[in-house]
């Protein structure tokens, strides 16, 4: 049976829901306040509602109908000329202290025989609900209310401030099609919204925490990354790419697969950051678009760095090259990582860098997120041939003999440490300690930063 | 009362005052469906199960005989099976109107059209309105 679905009108949540929320459903929006169910309700509306197919939405006892306008018209979505001809809104609260709570069911279906709307929201139903008292009548009033709106063709919404605890406790989780939970968790430094679906009749959709922005635009939801399927007729490429790094690229048989992902460990001032810049400028010396994704230097300071070896910022941005900065202390990881995978699945780069790891995994609330992040992402270079930099910052200046942290070095196919040999001139060096499916040198070698970007001056043999 | 603003289906004239016989058990469908219909210009009536229904079709001889199939007594198919297999209500079209997605059952069953809820008010008229004019034009032997 094919299940006919609504858009959403949010930019990634019809992805969440694989198409879209199911039409003729009753859904719930669920969240504590200030998550923004009342946002995406009425960007659904406004979405959806034509004269034809008209949308009502009905404020009760949480929010007054007027505040609900007012902050509405703060995003784009809003559209003035819609309310009364495709959105009509009623205040359900002054209908209900007249007749009382009990006759709900009778008002809604009175108020859709009045305006045969194809879309129903009640906003909010919590409200209601805490009016009834017995839980007998509560649970009556919410099946007459949910027969009311299937008997109906129309696609319905119940928002409520309502917590996790009470999904097991109250009559109108049992019938509803479709539950969304909005969340927001906090640290001291950082906040971030997340939404996920509970629960979705007859349906599938993307599991897990789906983060997710207030913009003015709206809701823009930023749906949690997985792993790709792996099509039986993928074969990785039999190609190698190199960095333009004189005496580096030898060492690993003139270069790295293509689609392999090459972590460059060091401490600060080692040479990461220009190690990344020579493998997108080789790119785009070649024709390959890449895409420099950093958190510590804006794109001017990138660009000066880049023009002081001489290259040529503008011609290797006219070659496909694209500097992308984001500062971490705003930054969510969800977002930088859904902008960087919008651009590999468009076919829009070749080449990654993202400098450094460290500083997405501190935007990241949650750890294990950050590896399961980072892993798919790296899966998605390799089914898509993007080869991939990463660097990461090691604390020891001397004495490095490797990476302790055992996630981030399994999900890289090459490893390149960096470090400082002390000495009356402290000298850089690089070695390389592990490349999948290829031989290479692993002695030590100095590493020498000049006017024309870094050499690799090797040690005699 | 209906918005000024809504352009609400009716009936063709020549089907206007055509006796409709509903039966379902759901008193919200019945109120949705005995709204839509009136206002459209059909005359209706209910009955909340198939055994009753089949005495009433006999009783009424309606033009069209709209039913669930999930219905006690008798369900909606059986009932559709009887008032075709019975010279005296043989002529009276038989509209399944079901949560069902059941439509080869209905053909099966001798329906003359089938429809799934829930309730679209135009599809509803309109295709009550199609099958009279159908049956008129037909001179009485009609196929939805």
């Amino acid at each position: 049976m094919k299940i006919e679905k609504i858009a959403t009108g949010c930019p990634g949540l019809d992805e969440v829901f694989r198409g879209g929320i199911p039409a003729n459903t009753i859904s719930v929006i669920m969240g504590a306040p200030g998550t923004g169910k009342t946002i995406l309700a009425e960007q659904l509306a406004f979405a959806n509602a034509t004269p034809d197919a008209p949308a009502l939405y009905l404020t009760t006892l949480s929010e007054p109908l007027e505040k609900i306008l007012v902050h509405g018209q703060t995003h784009s979505f809003f559209d003035a000329t819609k309310v009364g001809t495709s959105v009509f809104y009623e205040d359900l609260g002054v209908r209900l202290r007249d007749s009382g709570v009990e006759n709900l069911p009778e008002i809604v279906l009175e108020l859709i025989l009045a305006q045969r709307p194809r879309f129903v929201f009640i906003d909010s139903f919590k409200a209601l609900n805490e009016l009834l008292v017995q839980a007998e009548l509560r649970r009556t009033i919410t099946y007459d209310l949910a027969s009311v709106l299937s008997s109906y063709e129309c696609t319905s919404f119940l928002i409520g401030e309502y917590s996790q605890e009470t999904l097991t406790e109250l009559p109108v989780f049992a019938i509803a099609d479709v539950i969304l939970q909005m969340i927001k968790l906090s640290t001291n430094a950082m906040e971030e919204r997340f939404l996920r679906v509970e629960k979705l009749r007859g349906s599938d959709s993307v599991a897990g925490l789906h983060a997710f922005s207030i913009t003015g635009s709206g809701i823009q939801v930023y749906p949690r990354l997985l792993t790709p399927p792996v099509a039986p007729t993928y074969s990785a490429k039999i190609e190698r790419v190199n960095t333009g790094i004189p005496g580096f690229d030898d060492m690993v048989a003139e270069g790295f697969w293509r689609g392999s992902t090459t972590l460059v460990a060091g401490p600060t001032g080692s040479g990461k950051t220009i190690i990344g810049l020579h493998f997108v400028y080789q790119g785009a010396l070649k024709g390959e678009p890449g895409l420099y994704l950093g958190f510590q230097e804006n794109q001017n300071q990138l660009t000066r760095i880049i023009e002081s070896f001489g290259w040529k910022a503008d011609q290797l941005t006219n070659n496909g090259l694209e500097l992308m900065y984001r500062s971490p202390v705003e930054m969510q990881l969800d977002k930088v990582t859904s902008e960087l995978f919008q651009r590999v699945r468009e076919g829009k780069v070749k080449r990654v860098v993202i400098d450094a790891l460290g500083d997405l995994e501190r935007c990241s609330i949650d750890r294990k997120r950050f590896s399961d992040y980072i892993y798919a992402l790296t899966q998605w270079f390799a089914v898509e041939n993007v080869t991939c930099l990463m660097t990461y910052e090691l604390t020891n200046l001397f004495d490095v003999s490797g990476i302790s942290d055992q996630q981030v070095s399994n999900m890289s196919d090459n490893i390149v440490l960096l470090r400082f040999r002390e000495g009356p001139e402290m000298e850089r060096t690089l070695r390389i300690i592990k490349t999948r499916g290829s031989a290479h040198d692993n002695r030590e070698h100095r590493l020498e930063i000049t006017n024309k970007g870094v050499v690799v001056k090797k040690a005699k043999k | 009362m209906a918005s000024p603003r809504l352009k609400l289906p009716v009936a063709t004239a020549a089907n206007r005052g055509a006796l409709i016989l509903v039966v379902e058990r759901n008193p919200i469908v019945q109120r949705l469906e005995r709204y839509f219909l009136e206002h459209a210009g059909f005359n209706v009536e209910f009955t909340a199960d198939g055994i009753t229904a089949l005495a009433r079709a006999r009783e009424l001889k309606p033009k069209i005989l709209v039913t669930e199939i999930l219905v006690p007594k008798l369900d909606g198919l059986s009932l559709c099976r009887a008032i075709k297999s019975d010279l005296e209500t043989n002529n009276i079209l038989v509209m399944i109107f079901s949560h069902l997605q059941a439509e080869d059952r209905a053909v099966e069953a001798g329906a003359d059209a089938f429809l799934t809820k829930p309730l679209d008010e135009a599809l509803l008229i309109t295709t009550v309105d199609r099958l009279l004019a159908s049956k008129t034009s037909a001179g009485g032997n009609l196929e939805d």
